[in-house]
This record gives structure tokens, sequence and C-alpha cells, in this order.
């Protein structure tokens, strides 16, 4: 069925609060938006619709769409909606290991150099991953080999951005190699 | 004719060794990318546009045109062996192309998925060859308030006929448009919407929404949901079909060109209707519609697997005469262009007359190549399946850094590509589709600039949209989009859709 409405699903009580702050979200950001457009000019010159018109429109739409979207989620949750893949609950222990490795690459990148920022990145994430399969990461020489997979996915990427493109990536040393 | 000698004159540039070699490593890339879960062409495309910088045009376009192209091939390999559908044009392939490999029948399905695909692929582009041309001839003849109504129907088209929500299809369109708000007004030159950030002054990059979207929303949505699926992947048997398996596939494959097509052509958003379509006609006509959803119809993998390739073929026609993206890559592709100062619009075919042709007949040249690479080389690119989910998502994380830092080496869009990500995250978990964001921040800039410039024409009178014939025309359209697609959902509100067969078989 396509159009499976959310009783059919599990939890569907704690799926329409989060569906509510959903629209409300949306309706934020249109106030928000609503807001930024008091500060445009509305210089026209000829054509009647200024540099405002289309943020005041956006902000509209945001808000009217958020309050319709939140309507839906009080009144038996979004229409035609499609029960997303996977597990019910999240693995947010993943999540953090993921999201740890992407925002210290974020963070350190300018440090300690492209390849080794993203091989972080790779040791975190892959070690998120598999977490998430139920699997424990190894130990000391696990992560180890992670390092070095991540170092030779991203070396290779590096040298064809600084050596063949001529593109400036942050390098530990100066030289475009590491 | 002209047209032939230009065609010539595209064939002798695209197979220059150098643009061949630029062909096959698109075509082999792309049916990489389209084998693997997770990586779809529009992130790789936008990964890849830092190539811009050093790459001559016509062979950059070659290059990304071919992982356009074999992305859609790739994507049927993976959507028939392990039904994961990476690309929403591969989805149905998935439905009957699944069953048939089940039922040990991997190796047709493969064959008339390969093979429509290359049918429809030639096809379409004997089709763009003609037609491009004459839409270019008389796109040159519209002004702002027609370019303005046929973004509107692109708009109209990708949030309210695709997705199973039109309210959750606008809610993304806005928030792209409210993306491309982001920047110096085009006209004016006015600041909006930086927050004082200073990056924010050249705008939000497309090729970070989508990789921050796409890329780094998969990789996290994955160990957040789907870390206990268990994918199994099915046998694979011989690439071969029968004698009566060929005379099932041709007639389909020469139907979904023709329904795939037009769906192209016109701003529709992507390949999704016409394969549903293509789905639903050869389940009607079917002799053995007893096979659909049980053992696996052949029919239904060759049907929408051509609609699909002719749909993303005819891409090209709005994208090269009009400049309209009707497609999240094709939006990217639009964006290669204009990095290199390229406006495609009408008057494309004659500023860039050798570009657009040597373009055109690389997807000749790719069409077979890829034949090639999928038939006898299928084994090849099976293997590709067997990659671990944790290795493979942790590397497109690489792969994601490298696209968006590369493109202004600002460690600030590491943290808002991860933000994106976090979004995207949400849009999948509650249903929100993602390519009315891309196609909204891409084209939201450049329908504002129209809209304004037509209403200058009109002195600032909203009438100018209606005075203008050709504007009229398009606004009559748009609003039967709107209209028809809900007339007739209430006619067959009763009869078996086949959409909702879709989603009962997967």
């Amino acid at each position: 069925m396509a159009a499976l409405t959310d009783t059919d699903t599990g939890a569907p009580a704690q799926r329409h609060t989060y569906q509510t702050l959903i629209g409300a979200a949306a309706m934020a950001l249109g106030l928000v938006y609503a807001w930024g457009a008091t500060g445009i000019s509305s210089e026209a010159g000829y054509s009647g619709v200024g540099p405002n018109f289309l943020p005041w429109l956006v902000a509209a739409l945001l808000v009217v769409c958020g309050a319709a979207l939140v309507w839906q989620a009080r009144s038996g949750g979004f229409r035609n909606f499609e029960p997303p893949s996977g597990a019910e609950g999240g693995d947010w222990d993943a999540l953090a290991w993921i999201s740890a490795g992407v925002l210290l690459n974020a963070a350190a990148i300018e440090r300690v150099g492209f390849v080794l920022g993203c091989a972080l990145c790779y040791v975190f994430a892959v070690r998120g991953l598999r977490r998430s399969e139920g699997r424990v990461a190894g130990g000391l020489r696990g992560t180890a080999l992670d390092f070095a997979t991540g170092f030779l996915i991203a070396a290779p990427a590096y040298w064809l951005f600084t050596k063949l493109l001529g593109i400036n990536l942050p390098g530990l040393t100066g030289t475009g190699w590491l | 004719m002209d047209l032939w000698q230009q065609l010539l004159g595209g064939f002798i540039t695209a197979g220059s060794p150098i643009n061949l070699l630029w062909a096959f490593v698109g075509c082999a890339l792309g049916t990489a990318i389209g084998v693997l879960p997770g990586l779809g062409p529009a992130v790789t495309v936008a990964m890849l546009l830092p190539i811009t910088t050093q790459v001559e045009p016509t062979a950059s376009m070659i290059f990304f045109a071919g992982i356009y192209y074999g992305a859609m091939y790739g994507g049927s390999t993976t959507s028939i062996l392990l039904n994961t559908p990476g690309e929403t044009g591969s989805m149905v392939t998935a439905l009957e192309g699944f069953k048939m490999a089940k039922s040990g029948r991997a190796g047709a399905a493969l064959a008339t998925a390969a093979i429509g695909s290359f049918v429809a692929g030639t096809l379409a582009t004997v089709l763009v060859t003609l037609f491009a041309p004459v839409v270019a001839k008389y796109a040159v003849l519209l002004g702002p308030p027609e370019y303005f109504m046929l973004m509107l129907l692109a708009f109209t088209t990708v949030t309210a006929v695709l997705g199973r929500s039109a309210l959750r299809g606008v809610m993304a369109l806005v928030v792209g448009l409210a993306a491309g708000l982001v920047g110096l007004d085009q006209i004016s030159g006015q600041v909006r919407y930086t927050g004082g950030v200073p990056e924010f002054l050249d705008g939000l990059e497309v090729v970070l929404v989508a990789v921050g979207l796409f890329a780094v929303g998969e990789t996290l949505y994955t160990a957040l949901y789907e870390g206990r699926v268990k994918a199994s992947l099915n046998k694979m048997s011989k690439v071969h079909m029968t004698g009566a398996e060929w005379r099932r596939s041709w007639p389909a494959w020469l139907r979904g060109t023709f329904i795939g097509f037009p769906f192209g052509c016109i701003p529709a958003g992507g390949s999704e209707i016409p394969t549903f379509l293509s789905y639903g006609v050869e389940k009607k006509l079917s002799s053995q519609p007893q096979e659909f959803g049980t053992s696996g119809a052949i029919e239904g993998v060759a049907g929408p697997e051509a609609a699909n390739n002719a749909a993303i073929t005819a891409t090209l026609v709005p994208m090269l005469t009009l400049g309209i993206p009707t497609s999240t890559t094709a939006a990217i592709i639009l964006s290669a262009f204009q990095n290199y100062g390229i406006q495609p619009g009408p008057q494309l075919f004659q500023t860039s007359a050798a570009l657009v042709w040597a373009l055109i007949a690389s997807l000749y040249i790719g069409n077979v190549m890829l034949l090639v690479l999928n038939l006898p080389l299928v084994g090849l690119w099976v293997k590709l399946l067997k990659i671990p989910r944790a290795p493979l998502y942790a590397g497109i994380l690489i792969f994601a850094t490298v696209g968006v830092y590369g493109m202004r080496q600002s460690s600030f869009d590491l943290f808002l590509m991860y933000a994106i990500g976090l979004m995207g995250v949400l849009m999948r978990r509650f249903d929100f589709p993602t390519a009315p964001v891309i196609v909204g921040m891409i084209l939201g800039p450049m329908a504002e600039a129209q809209l304004r410039n037509a209403m200058s024409i009109g002195e600032g009178r909203w009438t100018v949209f209606v005075e203008r014939p050709a504007s009229a025309v398009l606004l009559a359209v748009v609003v039967a989009v709107l209209v028809l697609p809900r007339l007739l959902a209430l006619r067959r509100r009763n009869t078996d859709s086949p959409a909702s067969a879709a989603s009962t078989a997967a």
C-alpha cells in the first residue's frame, strides 16, 4: 500500500510529535525569513517587484506549509506517508561516531592537512558504521588498519587535486604529497 | 544537410582519442557508482566539478554525461541483484528484476535491462539530435515572461506530480528556494540572508547541498537506521536471453522509449513517472500477466528500463536549449556549464555548437561503450556489490570531503555539509522528496531574475503573463498539470495503480 497511514506502523503518537516539530520548525524558519525580509529593500525600479519579493514569498510559503504540516501531524499524521526504511529506533551511538569523524575532520583539516584529517574521519566513521551493524570494532590493530585504509583512499584523491588539477588543498607539509 | 554536417563534426570531436578516453572513463565510473549503493550520479558529478578548472569544456561534458548515463546502466544491475535501487529511476526495475533474479533468471533480466537501455538511449539520442536544434530555434523567441512560466512549470511538476505528497514536495521546493536566496541578489546586488557570515556572500553552492543531502545524509541514515538490514545478493546466471524473451522484450523497449522521452523533455522532474507508467502499460499488455509480481516478468524490466534511459537522455533537450534542468544530475551538470561561463540556452547551439554536437555524438558512442561494459563485463561490476557496507560508506565521506572542500577550501563548508546531511536524514525519515530542494536552489534565482525582467517588460503589471500568447499557453499548462492529475486520481481511485502495486512488492 502506498498510502499507509501512520496508525499502521508502530509508535504513531511519537511519530506525530516529531512530525509536528518538523512543521513547527518550518514555520519558525519562515518567521526568521520574514524578519530577514524586512531588512531588504523593496526598490523595484520599473518592475514592481524588488529584491524583497521572493524573500517575502518564501517566508510566507514556509509559514503556510509548516502550518499545514502541523495540522496534518495533529490530525492523523502526514498524508500518504511512506514509512521509512530501516529500524524503528535510531542507532545514536553509531551516529555519534560518524558525526565526530566528520566534525573532527572539519575542525582539524587546516592544521593536520587533508590526508590525515580524512583518514581520521574514516577511522571514526567506519567504527560507527560497524557498530550499527552490531559488530564491535577491533582494538589497536584494527584501528591502525582502518587508518591505513583511510589514508590509502584519501591520499590518491589528494594527489589528484594537488598534482593533477593544481588545486591547493591543505597539507601537513607544503609539498603537496602529505 | 546542415544537421548531419554538424553531427559529423561532433563525431570527429568526440572521436578524438582523448575524448574517447574521457567518455570511457566516465561510462566506467558511472557504471561503478551506479552499481554501488549510496553514491549516485548527482553526487559524483558534484564531487568532480573541480576538474572544470583544468579540463576543457567539451572533454568534461563528455565525461559528466558518461557518468550520468553509466549510472543508469549500473543502477539496474544493483536493483536486479540486490533489490536496493540507488536511483529513483531503477526503483521499478527492482520490482520485476529482483523477482526474476530470485527465480534464477538474473542473466535474462540483466540482458534485457542493458540492451533495453542501449536501444532506448540510442533512439532517444536520435530524437535529441533531431529535436533539440528545432527547439533551440523556437526558444530564441521566448522572452522573460515565457521563461518564468517554464520555470514555474518545472516547479509545479517537480513538486505536485512527483512524490506522494504535494505538500511535502512544495515544502522541499521552498527550502531549496530559501537556500537559493542566500547571497547577493543578481539584479540589484543587494545582500540577502547572509547573517553577517562572509562565507554566505557567494551563496550556497549546489555541490555542497547535493553532497550533504545525498552522500552525507545517506551515510548517516544508513548508520542510524539500516545497520541491521541484511542485504541478500541474488545468484548470477548466464547473461543470455532466449528467443521468446527477445520477442517479449523488444516491443517493451520501444514502448518504454516513447513513454520516457516526452517526460524527460518537459520539465517533469526525472524518470520516476515514466518508469511507473511504462510498468503499468507492460503489465496491462503482457501475454503472461501472472508473472508480474510472482516469478518476475521480463517486460516489467525491459519497459521501465528503456523508459528510464529515454527520459534521462531527453533531459538534455530542456537543459541544452532552455537552460532548464529537469533532474538533480542535470542541475549539477548545468552548474558545470556555468563554471565555464557558458550559459545553456537557445544561443548555445550557435555560440558553442562544437561542444553541443560533440556532447550529442558522445552519447551515441557512450551507449555502445556501456553496452559492452554492462553485458560481457557485468561479472566485474557484480564484484563491487561484495564491498562491505562500513568501509564503503566511510570512504564515501572522504570523497564528500574532497568534493566540498576542494570547491573553495573552506572548512566552514564542511560543517555546513554535515548540517545539511542531518537535514537529509530528517527528510528521508519523514518522507520528503529531495529533488525539489536542488531544483529550487538552482532554478529559484533564475526564475526570480526572469520574473523581475518580465515585470519590467510589463512595466510593473502582472498581466504581462497573460497578454503574451506563449506565456498564457504555458500558464494554462501549469494549471493543467496542477488540476489534471487530481481529476485522474479521483477517476481511478478504486483501480489498482502501478504505484501501489510497486510499494506492495517492494
